[in-house]
């Protein structure tokens, strides 16, 4: 009975995980421009990463391998947002048609966004 | 188009201003104008004509890439499918192909005292060719040395003013806090695994090549958040060139008398140790930390060269 319990979990668990990787293999094919690609895979790497780990957690017996998962998870929350922030910094500095990828309408109290 | 519209609409710009100038035109000759827009029309004619011929490239371009990217996948899972449908099946036997490796795997704990069977592979049987790898890597590194090194013939070139496209100070970036804290944090970890990694090589997966890539990644990430600077007081060119040759030449003197002892039939009196512990496999920990401290210099070398022209400064 607590088999197929930790079974479903798991396989709930795992395709959460999966739709959160798929929204990002999409968003980073459908989107065109790079800040919004740079969410899409944020996405992937932090929240499905984080229930694909989670599943595997429950699923799985020894005591050493669910701490080696929870430091993966740590791991990879401390340094992915770190690379998305970088990736989006250096679009925000480097491009010169940024205001143009934002909503205008909605930014016009922006200082930046007046002179263009 | 939309974009146009737009800023029309916001007043940024003026669709009638090239109808209000010419209006002021008015008094030149008839056949001077007509003359004009001839020009002005052949102009657009040969323009549109060369704008549809490069669009019907890129088109072309489009269909041809398409169709190519179906055959070469198409021909790829052909050949990889018929390969695995001629591989043999699991768990039978294939006397030819598996002489080796059956070698490796029965003998190999007692041959070289390394659990790892890779390991033992690549630094005791096939010691040589891992030789040869550190070698290429070594040279690799000489090569972009001699590239890219900041020295008197590039730094007073007439052509750029390299010296100051190539200072330190060109490419330091504001401090960045968000990646000194995680710096903070992360390398003294990467550093400890990279260690574990490349100290265990003979017990566990591992080994020279990846504890080494490690250790390497961490200094570059050590670097990208703190500046050269503080890399620039224990890692220096002569530091790097020393690790580099003593490494190398310990690989070569070690494995060379391993090597004579065993074509003539000797006893190296290298102590193989116990299987499991960290001093074992006989020659494979020093190999080991050969190795890594090549790869890790390497990388730091390269992301140093690429970056500024010079490794620790100067």
């Amino acid at each position: 009975m607590i088999e197929w319990i930790r079974f479903w979990i798991t396989a709930v668990l795992l395709v959460i995980g999966l739709i959160s990787f798929a929204a990002a293999v999409i968003g980073n094919y459908r989107f065109g421009y790079i800040l919004n690609r740079v969410h899409a895979g944020g996405i992937g790497d932090t929240q499905g990463l984080f229930f694909i780990v989670l599943a595997l957690i429950v699923s799985c017996n020894a005591a050493l391998d669910i701490l080696k998962l929870a430091l993966l998870v740590v791991f990879m929350w401390n340094t992915s947002p770190v690379s998305s922030h970088f990736l989006s910094q250096i679009a925000y500095y480097t491009d010169n048609e940024l205001w143009d990828h934002v909503d205008r309408f909605k930014v016009r109290s922006h200082p930046e966004s007046e002179e263009i | 188009m939309k974009k146009t519209f737009r800023r029309w609409l916001d007043g940024d710009i003026d669709l009638m201003e090239n109808i209000t100038r010419t209006a002021h035109e008015h008094d030149m000759d008839r056949d001077e104008i007509k003359k004009r827009k001839k020009a002005v029309s052949e102009i657009i004619r040969q323009r549109e004509d060369s704008q549809s011929i490069i669009l019907a490239e890129e088109k072309g371009f489009r269909i041809f890439y398409n169709i190519a990217a179906i055959i070469s996948c198409v021909m790829l899972i052909t050949v990889l499918l018929y390969c695995v449908a001629n591989l043999p099946r699991f768990g039978q036997e294939n006397v030819k192909a598996t002489v080796v490796t059956q070698r490796y795997i029965e003998k190999g704990l007692e041959e070289t005292g390394a659990v790892n069977i890779v390991s033992g592979m690549i630094l005791d049987y096939r010691a040589f060719d891992t030789l040869g790898e550190s070698h290429v890597l070594f040279t690799a590194l000489v090569c972009v040395m001699v590239l890219l090194r900041k020295d008197w013939k590039n730094m007073n070139s007439k052509f750029e003013d390299y010296s100051s496209i190539r200072s330190d100070r060109y490419f330091q970036t504001e401090k960045d806090v968000i990646l000194q804290t995680i710096g903070i944090v992360m390398v003294p970890c990467i550093f400890v695994f990279g260690t574990y990694v490349l100290l265990n090589g003979q017990n566990s997966p591992g080994g020279g090549f990846s504890g080494g890539a490690i250790l390497g990644a961490a200094m570059i990430i050590f670097t990208a958040a703190f500046g050269f600077r503080k890399v620039d007081r224990f890692f220096t060119l002569k530091l790097s060139s020393y690790v580099t040759f003593v490494a190398l030449s310990f690989y070569s003197f070690a494995k060379g008398y391993v090597f004579i002892t065993g074509a003539n039939g000797l006893d190296n009196h290298i102590p193989k140790g116990i299987p499991g512990a960290i001093l074992s496999g006989g020659l494979i920990l020093p190999l080991d930390i050969a190795v890594g401290l090549v790869v890790a210099c390497t990388m730091y070398g390269f992301y140093s060269l690429f970056r500024r022209g010079s490794i620790g400064g100067g």
